[in-house]
C-alpha cells in the first residue's frame, strides 16, 4: 500500500506504472489532477475532501486515464460548503481502447449548508473499450431532514445535530485512509 | 465472429421519383428566404422574422462541441420544395408515389387503429391531413404550421419563436429563416385528449433539408400526447434535418411528446426542442434515437411554476458510422419543482453514443428534486460511449442526484441463456430489449412493438 498526500507532495500529474495498491488523498485543492494508469494490477483509491467557507472558490478537474488493461480506480470526492463558497468540479474517466477489463468509479457528494453556495458538478465518462465496468454518481443537497429530526428527537439542538451530521459525512474519507494509515490526522 | 452479422440494410431506404411543383435552387441567400415567404403568402411580420433569423444564421459560428458537423455543406442543400399544389383532405386524393411511400411505412394501418388525426409531412409541406370530428368538437386545433399561420395568426404570433428565439443557436436560426410545415396543436382549457396526436415526417429529395416547426399550446388543465415518428430513404449525400419544437404547458396541464427517430444514416439530425411549464404542469419528452448519422438533440424543460414536473426518457442506439449525441436539459426556476431524466444508450459496430445533459437549480427553487440516471451498453471493441452531465446548483434547499453506468452485456446472463438453449444473437437481443424496457414501456403499443422489432433487426443483422 502506498499513500500519497497531494497537499504534501504537490504533484498534479501522477503516473502509475507498477502494479499495487495506492491511496491518493487531497484536501481543498484547486487545479487539474491527472491519474494515468499505465500498468495492469493497479488498485487506485482517490480520496478528495473539500471544506468551503467564506468566499472560498475551488475549481477542480480530475482525470482518470486507463491506458493499461485490468486495473481499478476508485474516486470519491466529498465536499461541505458554507457561506459564499463555490465548488466547480469536472471529473473525467477515460478508458482507452487499450484499457480492457478496467474498473473505474467516480463519486462526488456535496453538502450545501448556506443559501449563497454555488456547486457545479460535471462527472464525465469517455469509454472506448467494451469489456469494462464504469460508474459515476453525483449527489448535491442539504442535510437530510430525517437524520436531523432523529438527532433532535434525542435532545440535540439544531446546531449540534448539524455539526454531528457534517462530521459523520467527512469521516467516511478519514476512515478509508485510516485502514492503512492509522496515525493519519486531517489538518484543517 | 461476433461482429460479422451486423450488416443492416435500411428497411425504409427506398425512394420514389421526385415530382415537385416548385423547388428553390440549391443554397441559401436572402432572396430565397424572401421567395419562400412570398410563395407561402405570409404576413409581413413572418417575412421579417425569417430575414432576421437568416442574418443571425450567417453570423453564427458552428458549435465547437458535440458531434462532428464539418461535413455539412450549407450551399449544397435545397431549402424549400413544395410537393403538390394544394393540400388534400382524403387519402385517395394523394398522388400515387406519395401514397405508396406511406403505405410502406404503414400510415393507413396505424391510422385505422387509434389515430385521432394524422398530419403527414412529405417534404416541405403537409400534404395529407385528416382531422376527425372529435377534435373539432372539443375545440382542439391540430393542423400544419403554415395553415395555422393563415387561420390563427393571433395565437401563432403570440407564441411563435418566443421560447426558442431566432438567435438561439445556429440551427434554430436556420430553421427560423427557412421553416416549412410542422404541426400546430392548441388544446383548450380542461380538454384531455384520450388518444395521441400523430404526425409522420418524411424526407424524399436528395440533399434536401427539412426544417419543420412545431408549436404546441396546452391551456390550463389540459392533456395531450403528441407523437412524431420518422423514417427516411437512403441517399449517398448527406441531408440535413433541423427542426424547432416549442411547447407551452399551462397551469395544471400535461403534455407528453414522443419521438421515434429513424432517419437513414446519412442524415444530420440537429433539433432544438424546448418547453416551459407553469404551476402544477407536467412535461414529458420520450425520445428514441435509432437512426440518422449524427444526432444532436437535448429536449429541454423550463420549470417556472411551483410544483412543475419535467421528465425526459431517452433511448439512443448507434451502429456503424453513427453518433448519437443526445440528452436533456432541466431548468428549475420555482420552488417544489421536480425532474427526472432516464437515458439508455447502446453502441455497436463502431457506433458512438453520448449523453449530454444539464441540470440547473436557480436560487429560490426551494425543495426541488432532481434525479438523473444514464446507463450505457457497449457491444463490442470498436464502439464508444460518453457521458457529459452538467449540474449547476445555486440553491441550498434541494436534492440533486446523478448516476451513470457503462458496461457490456453480462457474460453470466448470456451464459445462463445459452444454457437454456438460446442462441447467442437471440440472447443478446433479449438482454438489449430488457435493458431499454423501462423507456419502451412508456411508448404507445404500436411504437414499442416497432421499436422492439427494430432492435431485434439491428441486433441480428437480418432485415425484415
Amino acid at each position: 500500500m502506498k499513500f500519497i498526500n497531494l497537499n504534501e507532495t504537490k504533484q498534479t500529474k501522477l503516473i502509475f506504472n507498477k502494479p499495487g495498491d495506492y491511496t491518493v488523498f487531497f484536501h481543498n485543492l484547486s487545479g487539474e489532477l491527472d491519474f494515468r494508469i499505465k500498468a495492469s494490477g493497479v488498485n487506485l483509491d482517490i480520496l478528495g475532501l473539500f471544506i468551503g467557507k467564506k468566499s472560498d472558490n475551488f475549481e477542480l478537474k480530475t482525470n482518470q486515464y486507463h491506458i493499461s488493461p485490468g486495473s481499478t480506480s476508485n474516486l470519491l470526492i466529498k465536499g461541505v460548503f458554507e457561506d459564499r463558497s463555490k465548488f466547480i468540479y469536472q471529473g473525467l474517466i477515460k478508458i482507452e481502447k487499450t484499457g480492457q477489463k478496467s474498473h473505474a468509479y467516480q463519486k462526488n457528494k456535496n453538502l450545501i449548508l448556506s443559501e449563497k453556495v454555488y456547486v457545479d458538478s460535471r462527472p464525465f465518462l469517455e469509454i472506448l473499450a467494451n469489456d469494462v465496468f464504469c460508474t459515476h454518481g453525483s449527489t448535491t443537497g442539504k442535510i437530510n431532514e430525517e437524520s436531523l429530526f432523529y438527532l433532535k428527537s434525542r435532545g440535540m439542538n439544531q446546531k449540534t445535530a448539524e455539526q454531528l451530521y457534517v462530521s459523520g459525512f467527512i469521516q467516511e474519507i478519514i476512515d478509508k485512509i485510516k485502514i492503512d494509515q492509522p496515525n493519519f490526522k486531517l489538518k484543517i | 465472429m461476433k461482429n460479422s452479422d451486423l450488416n443492416f440494410d435500411y428497411k425504409f431506404g427506398f425512394s420514389m421519383p421526385e415530382k415537385n411543383i416548385f423547388k428553390a435552387r440549391k443554397g441559401l441567400d436572402e432572396n430565397i428566404v424572401k421567395d419562400i415567404s412570398k410563395m407561402k403568402k405570409e404576413p409581413v411580420w413572418m417575412k421579417e422574422f425569417r430575414l432576421k433569423a437568416y442574418t443571425a444564421f450567417t453570423k453564427r459560428k458552428m458549435p465547437n462541441w458535440g458531434a462532428d458537423l464539418t461535413k455539412i455543406d450549407f450551399d449544397n442543400i435545397f431549402y424549400y420544395i413544395k410537393p403538390t399544389e394544394k393540400q388534400v383532405n382524403s387519402w385517395q386524393d394523394l398522388p400515387k408515389e406519395i401514397k405508396d411511400t406511406y403505405d410502406r411505412i404503414g400510415v393507413p394501418e396505424a391510422e385505422k387503429n387509434f389515430l385521432s388525426g394524422v398530419s403527414a409531412q412529405y417534404e416541405s409541406e403537409v400534404v395529407y391531413e385528416s382531422i376527425n370530428r372529435e377534435l373539432n368538437k372539443r375545440g382542439v386545433i391540430f393542423c400544419d404550421m403554415d395553415t395555422a399561420l393563415k387561420k390563427y395568426p393571433k395565437i401563432v404570433k403570440e407564441y411563435f419563436g418566443t421560447l426558442i428565439s431566432p438567435y438561439d443557436n445556429k440551427f434554430a436560426s436556420l430553421n427560423s429563416a427557412v421553416w416549412s410545415g410542422g404541426s400546430f396543436v392548441y388544446i383548450p382549457k380542461g380538454v384531455k385528449l384520450p388518444m395521441p396526436l400523430q404526425a409522420y415526417f418524411r424526407i424524399n429529395a436528395e440533399r434536401f433539408g427539412q426544417f419543420e416547426r412545431t408549436l404546441i399550446i396546452a391551456e390550463e388543465g389540459s392533456f395531450v400526447h403528441y407523437i412524431e415518428g420518422c423514417t427516411a430513404p437512403i441517399y449517398t449525400t448527406a441531408s440535413l434535418h433541423a427542426a424547432v419544437v416549442e411547447i407551452f404547458v399551462k397551469k395544471g396541464a400535461r403534455v407528453r411528446y414522443t419521438t421515434v427517430q429513424n432517419w437513414s444514416h446519412n442524415i444530420y439530425n440537429l433539433v432544438t426542442k424546448r418547453s416551459t411549464v407553469d404551476e402544477d404542469g407536467i412535461m414529458e419528452w420520450v425520445d428514441c434515437n435509432i437512426g440518422s448519422g449524427v444526432t444532436m438533440k437535448y429536449p429541454s424543460v423550463i420549470l417556472k411554476g411551483r410544483k412543475a414536473h419535467g421528465e425526459v426518457l431517452s433511448i439512443a442506439y448507434a451502429a456503424k458510422g453513427q453518433h448519437q449525441d443526445a440528452g436533456a436539459k432541466m431548468y428549475h426556476l420555482a420552488p417544489d419543482t421536480t425532474s427526472r431524466i432516464i437515458s439508455k444508450s447502446i453502441s455497436k459496430a463502431g457506433g458512438r453514443t453520448s449523453y449530454r445533459g444539464l441540470v440547473s437549480v436557480s436560487p429560490g427553487a426551494k425543495n426541488s428534486k432532481v434525479y438523473v440516471s444514464c446507463d450505457a451498453l457497449i457491444m463490442d471493441e470498436q464502439s464508444r460511449s460518453d457521458t457529459y452531465p452538467y449540474m449547476r446548483i445555486n440553491e441550498k434547499d434541494c436534492e440533486v442526484q446523478h448516476e451513470a453506468t457503462v458496461e457490456k452485456l453480462g457474460e453470466e446472463k448470456l451464459f445462463y441463456l445459452a444454457s437454456r438453449g438460446i442462441k447467442r444473437s437471440e440472447a443478446e437481443t433479449l438482454l438489449v430489449n430488457g435493458f431499454i424496457e423501462p423507456v419502451v414501456k412508456e411508448i404507445p403499443l404500436e411504437y414499442s412493438i416497432e421499436l422492439n422489432r427494430l432492435i431485434r433487426m439491428e441486433m441480428s443483422g437480418s432485415v425484415g
